[in-house]
């Protein structure tokens, strides 16, 4: 069956009207703008703090929200109709992916706006924010298919919340225990150490190394979630 | 465009769920399957093609644009507007048909700015309804499609079924129900481990009703001096039509406030003639008056429990176990009628 337009355009609308009027998961996205915005007039200006809400708002928005898209048409017994369509599995997926990616793009400007970061090179920023917008997306799905409900979701969400918000904070403590120097490998750490680089002016060969390991686990997670996917389907 | 079934059997284990059958569901055709609830939902993992046939097979193609199906748990977006849904419907299967004549046909144009989750049960069922007619396949397959409906749902139901038929598409109902099977459809099987069984429907139009009258008189003239091949069917009513039923298929019949009901696998119907008409008709089956009001179909008595001296009670050994009373005078003559 051929992708289309149509029908994934028709799948993101349903759930954005769907989301809008569902307060309970909806509220989500107001939360790191919030945050930005008392950080912002406390006067907090490092990186870190701008980055933890960044973060927040990828395992919040991206994740949280994705999972609960697709854990709500179990629940609701909808998703049968749906596979009944002639709308496929990457359509259904597409388009409640792309809901989630706006979402967090969006709340991720407007929460830059907020704290009035300027990154030294918007382009490299951009890229790799996407590229971390995206895992989350991943991320959330495989919660999604592990979810039989919204409030399931909304409870296996939390550890990738606080692993994937505060997690990086951990590496504080490495010189005690070098284990947790696998903490720097974490995609948020990562995002954090481009960002650092790119305001030492650092050009698109130096983060190179940090995007790729970024990269590596969107595509690791990816294969992950089809995985389970195929393995869950034929049940 | 059929949805025919050639030798379709299936077995679960060692258990037979249905025998083989075929059945052809042509276009422009409602015919309903009456079977348990095991079976409906056998035959609907079939067409899903979740399961397979132990032997035969089903011809159809199982594409969104070839079959449609109305499911008794379908869910519905709560939050969505009718409206919304059914445009949604519309954009997922790329049909032309327009909304606004969809909303008028199952009468819910009023609300079409309502939030599903808003809407009652039968108008909920409604609008699945009109999101299988933006669909537009031509199989239907509709699950359970009147239960716990209210009449208005139900009128437009049976309407919506009659444009369906003129559409020529093809239409089976899946239902556990024998008077929805009767009401809405043209031909109803019974399908369960004996096979596949015509339920036979007698259609009683206004018009015709003199003439039946008249057909009863000539018989009983035709009874009255040759004699013929007695007709042996038992008649019943359900709601304006006329099911015919074999005497072997009837448990028991009861007698409730002047009218007898036929008791038929756990479901009464109520019959046209009184008792003792019954008796006489049926007498010859191996029917016994067990009481006053009871008629008893012996080759279904399990059981004769003796309760104290004088009082007894037959259980049979139908799906419920029932247990009718029987008198004491009566006990003797059954005595008598089993050589004891």
């Amino acid at each position: 069956m051929t992708f289309s337009w149509r029908r994934m355009t028709a799948i993101l609308f349903k759930d954005y009207k769907d989301f809008s009027r569902n307060m309970a998961v909806s509220v989500v996205i107001f939360m790191p703008p919030i945050l930005a915005a008392l950080y912002g007039r406390m006067g907090v200006d490092s990186l870190d703090a701008y980055y933890m809400v960044f973060n927040m708002t990828f395992a919040m928005v991206g994740a949280f929200v994705q999972s609960c898209l697709i854990a709500e048409e179990k629940e609701k017994n909808t998703l049968r109709g749906l596979m009944l369509s002639p709308a496929n599995t990457a359509e259904i997926l597409s388009g409640k992916s792309l809901l989630s990616f706006i979402l967090t793009m969006v709340v991720i400007v407007v929460c830059a706006f907020l704290f009035d970061y300027y990154p030294q090179n918007v382009f490299i920023t951009l890229i790799a924010l996407t590229t971390s917008a995206l895992f989350y997306i991943v991320l959330g799905t495989l919660v999604g298919l592990f979810a039989k409900s919204v409030m399931e979701a909304s409870v296996y969400v939390l550890p990738v919340i606080g692993i994937f918000t505060f997690g990086s904070s951990i590496t504080a403590f490495a010189d005690k225990y070098p284990l947790l120097k696998v903490a720097n490998y974490m995609p948020n750490a990562q995002l954090i150490e481009i960002a650092t680089a790119v305001e030492t002016g650092a050009g698109f060969g130096d983060i190179l190394s940090n995007l790729s390991i970024i990269l590596a686990w969107l595509v690791v997670f990816a294969v992950l979630t089809i995985a389970i996917y195929r393995k869950r389907m034929v049940d | 465009m059929s949805l025919q079934f050639i030798n379709a059997e299936k077995r679960v284990n060692d258990t037979v769920v249905f025998p083989s059958f075929n059945l052809n569901v042509d276009t422009g055709k409602v015919i309903a399957l009456y079977s348990s609830v095991n079976v409906r939902e056998q035959l609907i993992n079939l067409l899903l093609e979740k399961t397979r046939l132990s032997n035969g097979q089903i011809l159809f193609s199982n594409t969104p644009e070839e079959i449609g199906f109305l499911f008794l748990d379908s869910g519905l977006y709560e939050r969505l507007t009718v409206k919304e849904t059914i445009q949604f419907s519309k954009r997922l299967y790329g049909t032309t048909i327009p909304v606004g004549e969809t909303l008028r046909k199952i009468q819910l144009d009023s609300k079409q700015n309502v939030k599903i989750n808003r809407l009652s049960h039968s108008e909920k069922k409604r609008v699945q309804l009109a999101c299988l007619l933006i669909h537009n396949p031509f199989i239907y397959i509709l699950e359970e499609p009147d239960q716990n409906l209210d009449l208005e749902t139900k009128r437009i139901f049976i309407s919506v079924l009659n444009e369906l038929k003129i559409q020529k598409k093809s239409i089976l109902i899946l239902t556990g129900n024998l008077e929805s099977a009767i009401t809405s459809s043209d031909e109803v099987y019974r399908l369960d481990e004996n096979g596949l069984h015509n339920v036979q429907i007698q259609e009683k139009t206004d018009g015709n009703e003199e003439q039946l009258e008249k057909n009863n008189e000539l018989e009983e003239q035709a009874t009255a001096v040759v004699q013929p091949v007695r007709f042996e069917k038992i008649p019943t009513k359900v709601n304006e039509k006329i099911v015919l039923f074999d005497p072997i298929e009837i448990d028991y019949i009861e007698s409730n406030e002047g009218q007898s009901f036929l008791h038929i696998k756990g479901e009464s119907f109520p019959s046209v003639f009184t008792l003792n008409d019954l008796e006489q008709r049926l007498l010859p089956f191996g029917f016994f008056r067990c009481h006053r009001s009871y008629i008893v179909n012996l080759q279904r008595v399990r059981e004769v429990i003796t309760w104290t001296r004088n009082s007894y009670s037959l259980v049979l050994e139908d799906a419920k176990k029932s247990t009718i009373p029987l008198s004491k005078t009566k006990m003797a003559e059954l005595k008598e009628m089993l050589g004891l």
